[in-house]
């Protein structure tokens, strides 16, 4: 067990400032030939060490069909998250652990329409998701991204997003809960939107939301409602872990191991679990 | 493995024990202040093996320290060095005696959640070369119940050398494991004589029944998980662990509970990598970056507690995770019974 806690190092090649309190980090492995075996799906996991600070979960923000680096997204919200903010910067070395576990389904969603509804920093998981099918654009129907922010300024990917409004190919939809004087677009919540603007196909369309647990909450119960079905729904959990091994006990949900059977789940999946999350 | 039965008398155990720590690393219940805990030990005058079960801490912390250390880092110009600590000391060839039933049992327990998926191989290490020695109690103390659970006291496989104080005033010295046989072959011969199962199964019936009669608490472990498993939203749950203090000595004092955090110490540009003890009693224990704690009220982290033992670990591994050892009731500083708490709830 011991050696599995210990980190490998990687560099901060790149560091981007998304909005005020969200970093992303670009990270390469230290060790020459160590990035090529080091092989995720999107949806899978990061242990990340501030070595002397402590480690933290992240889920890899970006996907392997981009060779050479990942992207951890992180926003400041605890102890290490904030010593990260201050102190990481191009250069720095960190401990990685990972990846860890499972991934959105491949192979369930080849062929299909998709539909990613992201909220805040939630996008980062999905973007994984969305670079990986971009990249293969042509084994997949309708695209469509629906992302919510607080404001404008809290959206991440800005330029990214961008790319993905000028990709013809892409619908995508953007939202802010409030008004504001240079905003043209929606404004509303990420299920307002849903309902009222996106209007989604429900028929052969999988949809794979992440966000806040407040906006996964009502984000699900307006899927439910347009009429999709469970087994279609696909979200992926935040819960507090350490080992990411199935050992440490800290994200246990009845008797699923969230770091192990999850953190994807289908809405199926997540109602056969204990309401604990 | 044919089976090895040796009888002996007290002189003869206590020979065999000395012949035991004169040619092994050898651990047996050391008495400090009124309580016994498991240290390396040369001589028969510095423990006891046969412990009173009630004052005897666990076997735990020879296979899952209290706190190890994992790794060291220094931070120089030329980058950071990471590196693994030293030598483990309890992967060594070692031998326990006097430990219960129910702490050989935790470990047997506690095997399936170290060997799925990621193999724990520093506890499969200490595991493997260890030979556990284990005394079956004569008789139960006020908080023990393992007979209640899912398990065979009787038959119990969980130790290498099974020694009982038979009811004819002999001792019986039977091998359970070939770790254990092979034991035996090198150190019994010379203090006891084989003898056959036809003839020691009676004496060990007798003892066992005896001891079995002997338990204040009961109860039915099938019905109990059973309504477990269906009652998550009761609110017996905030009735059951309204005194807790949260002070986590019942995680830390039991045979199986086995979570740990994960935490780093620094000194200027050198750091130690720390895995100890935790629990889910801790309010922190599941709290996220950002305030977001699924279990945010001490009455869900007794709800969580209780169920893992009782219904989650059960579904996931097939095991019970209590093993009815009492000693989390023993050290609780308010008095709550896990027993008490698991049947309350169930009613």
């Amino acid at each position: 067990m011991e050696q599995l806690l210990v980190p490998m190092i990687c560099k901060v090649d790149k560091v981007i400032q998304e909005t005020p309190d969200i970093r992303t980090y670009r990270l390469k492995f230290r060790e020459e030939g160590m990035m090529d075996q080091f092989t995720y799906f999107p949806g899978q996991f990061v242990e990340f060490s501030l070595l002397g600070s402590g480690e933290c979960t992240f889920c890899i923000a970006s996907s392997a069909t981009r060779k050479g680096f990942f992207d951890c997204s992180i926003k400041k919200a605890g102890v290490v998250t904030a010593d990260i903010h201050t102190s990481l910067e191009e250069g720095d070395e960190v401990g990685i652990r990972g990846p860890f576990g499972n991934w959105f389904p491949l192979d369930d969603i080849k062929g299909k329409n998709l539909l990613f509804v992201g909220g805040g920093i939630g996008l980062a998981p999905l973007r994984s998701l969305i670079q990986y099918c971009t990249d293969n654009r042509n084994d997949y129907k309708d695209f469509t991204i629906l992302y919510g922010a607080r404001t404008s300024a809290d959206m991440c990917y800005k330029d990214e997003i961008k790319e993905w409004q000028d990709n013809k190919t892409l619908k995508v939809v953007l939202t802010i809960d409030k008004p504001e004087e240079t905003w043209t677009t929606n404004v509303g919540v990420v299920p307002k939107i849903l309902e009222e603007v996106v209007k989604p196909v429900i028929e052969n369309t999988m949809v794979i939301t992440c966000g806040p647990p407040i906006m996964i909450k009502y984000t699900i119960q307006s899927l439910v409602k347009l009429g999709f079905a469970d087994k279609d729904i696909i979200t992926t959990l935040e819960m507090k872990m350490q080992c990411g091994l199935g050992k440490c006990g800290r994200c246990n949900i009845g008797s699923t191991y969230v770091c192990k059977d999850g953190p994807v789940f289908t809405n199926e999946q997540l109602k056969n679990l204990p309401d604990e999350f | 493995m044919s089976v090895e039965i040796f009888v002996t008398d007290k002189a003869g155990l206590q020979k065999f024990y000395e012949a035991i720590m004169a040619n092994h690393e050898t651990y047996a219940p050391v008495e400090t202040f009124g309580k016994f805990d498991f240290k390396r030990v040369a001589r028969l005058t510095e423990c006891d093996p046969e412990s009173p079960v009630a004052k005897t801490r666990s076997i735990k912390p020879l296979f899952f320290p209290r706190t190890s250390r994992v790794m060291k880092y220094i931070a120089t110009s030329a980058g950071t060095d990471v590196s693994e600590t030293d030598e483990d000391p309890l992967a060594v060839k070692r031998v326990i005696l006097g430990a219960k039933h129910c702490d050989a049992r935790a470990l047997q327990v506690l095997d399936k959640v170290y060997n799925w998926d990621y193999i724990d191989t520093d506890y499969q290490k200490r595991r493997e070369n260890t030979v556990i020695i284990s005394t079956r109690c004569d008789k139960a103390d006020t908080h023990c119940f393992c007979t209640s659970l899912d398990y065979d006291v009787e038959n119990l496989d969980a130790m290498d050398v099974l020694i009982v104080n038979g009811a004819d005033g002999k001792i019986y010295i039977r091998a359970k494991t070939e770790k254990g046989a092979g034991l035996l072959n090198s150190e019994v011969t010379r203090h006891a004589s084989p003898v056959t199962e036809e003839s020691a199964t009676p004496e060990l019936k007798k003892q066992y029944d005896a001891f079995a009669a002997s338990f204040r608490l009961r109860m039915d472990y099938a019905e109990v998980n059973a309504k477990l498993s269906k009652i998550f939203d009761t609110p017996e749950f905030e009735n059951v662990s309204g005194n807790c203090v949260s002070c986590n000595t019942c995680a830390f004092v039991c045979p199986t509970c086995h979570c740990f955090k994960i935490s780093d110490e620094k000194v200027k540009d050198a750091g130690v990598r720390y895995k100890s003890y935790d629990s889910c009693n801790n309010g922190y224990f599941t709290l996220m970056a950002g305030g977001h704690n699924p279990r945010p009220a001490k009455y869900r982290r007794w709800r969580q507690r209780a169920m893992h033992k009782f219904v989650y670990y059960k579904e996931r591994f097939g095991e019970n995770l209590c093993v009815g050892c009492g000693k989390c009731t023993i050290s609780c500083p308010v008095n709550i019974s896990i027993f008490e708490v698991v049947n309350q709830v169930a009613q």
